[in-house]
């Protein structure tokens, strides 16, 4: 564990990934005692610009504080983010590893379902489904869910492709252990790291499509996120700079964490890729 | 003057190795028209040493002392320039992996003409290839030069690396375990071709190897080291019959002797019968030919209780496939494979569990057979407790496993990467004896091993098998290791078993033609260890 903090550190963009990661939670975090009271609520006169009126970041067209929304807002699009991606990773891992360490026909089944959602645009089938399920916290989690679950079976897929031929595997059946224990004692832990990374930079794909959603009015009405905040402000963007640019910088920012933490933990997960790539990072 | 002189050569390794420097204070010098061989096992420096004399250390190796001279010049001080000049054209080198030394995307041809373009005599490439390829007793070297090198086999491969080393005759060649990952007999013709090449043009060669066996069959002189010294050096008979240093005594007393001394005909109940076990496999079919290979056909045979049966062949010859056939990790599609009279092929999964405690397995590689995310106790408790027995005995019986396998039962709580490739082999035996099977199936346990370890597991196997009377079925391609070992043993080509007999009835007349074959390439035959 200590050597392995130890070559996340080694990589600069990751530490500043994660302090950025960091205080985008502590914000989301802290959020009801910083802005305390509905983000929906009139705080001051419409369109104050930053730093007026006590506003740090603004108001809106409707006098709410872009600051508080933003604030809110890092709850909805991280709890989004994170729910997703676990929904997301219980789809793929499962079928992923069935496809890999069964083969065969199986194997052909579960790429051929898979096969049939990567042949769907993945952000008009999100588009699709919320519309179906009417925007709600929960179809738009759905939503995301359903879209970013292919590429995970086919990391899983081929990690267990791969493991399943190693001899350790080999002994583990000879010793007459069950499949499901084979699969979740031997194979899962070795196949861990790429599904940690993966997983990592799947919050940050899943925060933009998120965001998309909310933009285009298609999340939820009750919920104060970033996408609603751009869209509301895209119609004054001329007259209000600020109401877009923030929440855009914010989204901008955590995305950016998100992959840079993502790239140190591949570098700190897989040592010898990370000292051929030069080692200097 | 000798060709090459290196004298008082000193290489660091990074700060944090097991040793300050990966060869130290290191002498030797390669006459014209003789071939110095470098023995050591893994680790020792050999490869580190011929990659100075190339000028191919990695950056994180530096020189630190003493100096390399060929033809009079000192390749340390030369200009990177020059060196790349005099590399290729005086100094050349065959690689240990053919199968990953050829550009895959290039025809043959073109790779040897280009070592000739890059050189300045590209103009009668056209002429002088086919000529190289011929040299190095190619069959059809027009062919042969408009193919790419996926079509060719790993011998072919390596002679088309020798072809590139020799195209602009160098002076020196250096060859690092170019046999290594070949089959014996293709080895033996591969050693063949280097001194038949090297005696023709007068060549200095150095050859840097593991295996005493090889350097009885090729070396003028020998140079042994150990842990980045050389130990002991001298002309090849002396070093090889009486050899001083207690560390090249050891090593070669733990060369097999290869001698099948005559045993005891075992005529106890048969533990394993095979009848009609065919597996054969299909690749393709959609466009194109179907591919059929048949992994295993006609291989019959009995093992009886108390008795090692050792399967031996080339790679490719179908007896990894036939002994996991015995463990279901392999399908066969038809014949018995019958277990004290039970035939365990139709069985599902369900119902083979109990014959999981009766048969075991020691796997080849010992890098890969731990999982290496779980400790050395839990690994060798795992079958037990996977067959319902306690989890505390279970554990406590893996601690006097260890003992038995002679590691520290302190060792139960660590992981296998701490662990060196003969332990670990060590931790995959006791977690097949945990079973406490009737039948140990070993495939290759020895082959990824050090000689001196090597030796350590073979009298490890052959003590645990006369004090728990197991029955043994024994796979190597090694026949050394085999007559050592085997109480009896089937030669197996291309899926079949062409031969089956006593030890040492096989090894003193065989008569199938590809068990004389065979036998006739055993590296150093005309060599026998002698008794330390």
């Amino acid at each position: 564990m200590r050597d392995f903090w130890r070559r996340f550190r080694r990589n600069k963009g990751a530490v500043v990934g994660l302090v950025i990661l960091l205080l985008v939670v502590l914000v989301a975090a802290t959020a009801p005692w910083l802005y305390p009271g509905s983000p929906w609520d009139m705080a001051g006169a419409p369109f104050s610009p930053p730093g007026e009126m006590g506003m740090l970041l603004g108001t809106d067209s409707l006098g709410r504080d872009v600051a508080a929304g933003i604030a809110h807002g890092a709850r909805i699009s991280l709890l989004v983010g994170a729910v997703s991606t676990v929904a997301a990773l219980l789809v793929g891992v499962t079928l992923g590893a069935v496809a890999g360490y069964l083969g065969g026909f199986a194997d052909d089944a579960v790429m051929r379902f898979t096969e049939f959602f990567q042949t769907i645009p993945s952000f008009v089938l999100a588009i699709l489904l919320v519309a179906i399920f009417t925007p709600s916290i929960g179809s738009v989690v759905f939503a995301i869910a359903i879209v970013s679950w292919p590429p995970v079976a086919r990391v899983v897929r081929a990690e267990f492709l791969s493991l399943r031929g190693r001899e350790f595997v080999q002994a583990a059946e000879v010793l007459g252990k069950s499949r499901l224990s084979i699969v979740l004692t031997d194979i899962l832990p070795n196949a861990l790291s790429p599904i940690v990374v993966l997983s990592s930079l799947m919050v940050a794909s899943a925060i933009l499509l998120e965001s998309a959603l909310s933009f285009l009015g298609l999340g939820d009405p009750n919920l104060m996120t970033w996408g609603f905040l751009i869209g509301s402000g895209r119609s004054v963007i001329r007259l209000a700079w600020w109401m877009s640019v923030f929440p855009g910088i914010a989204i901008f920012l955590t995305v950016l964490a998100l992959n840079l933490v993502g790239e140190g933990l591949s570098d700190a997960l897989n040592p010898r890729l990370a000292r051929q790539r030069g080692g200097a990072a | 003057m000798s060709l090459l002189r290196v004298e008082g050569l000193t290489v660091a390794l990074p700060p944090g190795g097991d040793r300050p420097h990966a060869v130290e204070d290191v002498s030797f010098h390669v006459d014209a028209g003789e071939i110095l061989c470098v023995v050591g096992e893994s680790g020792s420096g050999k490869s580190i040493s011929a990659n100075a004399v190339m000028g191919l250390l990695p950056k994180g190796l530096p020189v630190r002392r003493g100096s390399i001279t060929f033809e009079g010049r000192n390749l340390l001080s030369l200009a990177p320039e020059a060196m790349r000049k005099l590399r290729g054209e005086r100094l050349a080198m065959i690689f240990q992996e053919p199968m990953t030394a050829l550009n895959p995307l290039m025809r043959v041809g073109d790779q040897i003409a280009e070592v000739l373009r890059v050189h300045g005599s590209g103009a009668d490439a056209a002429r002088r290839v086919p000529e190289l390829l011929a040299a190095v007793n190619l069959p059809d070297p027009a062919a042969i030069a408009r193919s790419h090198p996926f079509r060719l086999s790993g011998g072919q491969r390596q002679r088309v690396m020798i072809a590139m080393a020799l195209a602009l005759e160098p002076a020196l060649l250096i060859a690092d375990e170019p046999t290594t990952a070949l089959d014996v007999t293709t080895q033996m013709q591969i050693l063949r071709l280097i001194r038949e090449i090297q005696s023709r043009r007068g060549m200095g060669v150095l050859f840097i190897t593991h295996d005493f066996g090889v350097v009885a069959e090729i070396a003028d002189r020998v140079a042994v080291m150990q842990r980045g010294r050389i130990v002991e050096q001298g002309p090849a008979e002396e070093l090889l019959n009486r050899p001083q240093h207690p560390y090249t005594r050891a090593l070669i007393a733990a060369v097999p002797h290869g001698a099948a001394e005559a045993r005891a005909v075992i005529a106890t109940a048969p533990v394993l019968e095979l009848r009609g076990v065919e597996k054969t496999y299909r690749r393709g079919g959609f466009f194109g030919a179907r591919a059929v290979v048949r992994a295993v056909h006609d291989a019959d045979f009995t093992l009886r209780r108390g008795e090692t049966l050792g399967l031996v062949g080339e790679s490719g010859s179908g007896k990894s496939t036939l002994a996991r056939c015995v463990v279901k990790l392999v399908e066969p599609e038809q014949g018995t494979i019958a277990y004290h009279g039970t035939d365990l092929r139709p069985l599902s999964r369900a119902a083979w569990k109990p014959y999981r405690q009766r048969i075991q397995m020691v796997f080849q590689d010992p890098y890969a057979s731990l999982n290496p995310r779980r400790t050395v106790g839990d690994t060798i408790a795992e079958g037990p407790v996977t067959h319902g027995e306690p989890r505390g005995k279970a554990l406590e019986r893996a601690r006097e496993l260890l003992r038995l396998v002679q590691l520290d039962p302190g060792a139960m709580d660590r992981y296998p990467h701490e662990f060196s490739g003969g332990q670990r082999q060590r931790i995959g035996i006791a977690r097949a004896l945990a079973m406490e099977p009737e039948l140990l199936i070993a495939d290759e346990p020895v082959s990824a091993l050090d000689v001196s370890v090597q030796a350590q597991v073979l009298a490890l196997l052959a003590e645990i098998r006369a004090r728990l009377g197991l029955t043994m079925l024994f796979i190597t391609h090694d026949l050394r290791v085999a007559a050592q070992i085997c109480d009896r043993v089937a030669v197996m080509q291309r899926g079949a078993i062409v031969e089956q007999g006593p030890t040492s009835e096989v090894f003193a007349a065989p008569q199938h033609p590809y068990t004389r074959q065979l036998l006739d390439s055993i590296p150093g035959r005309g060599w026998t260890p002698p008794a330390l």
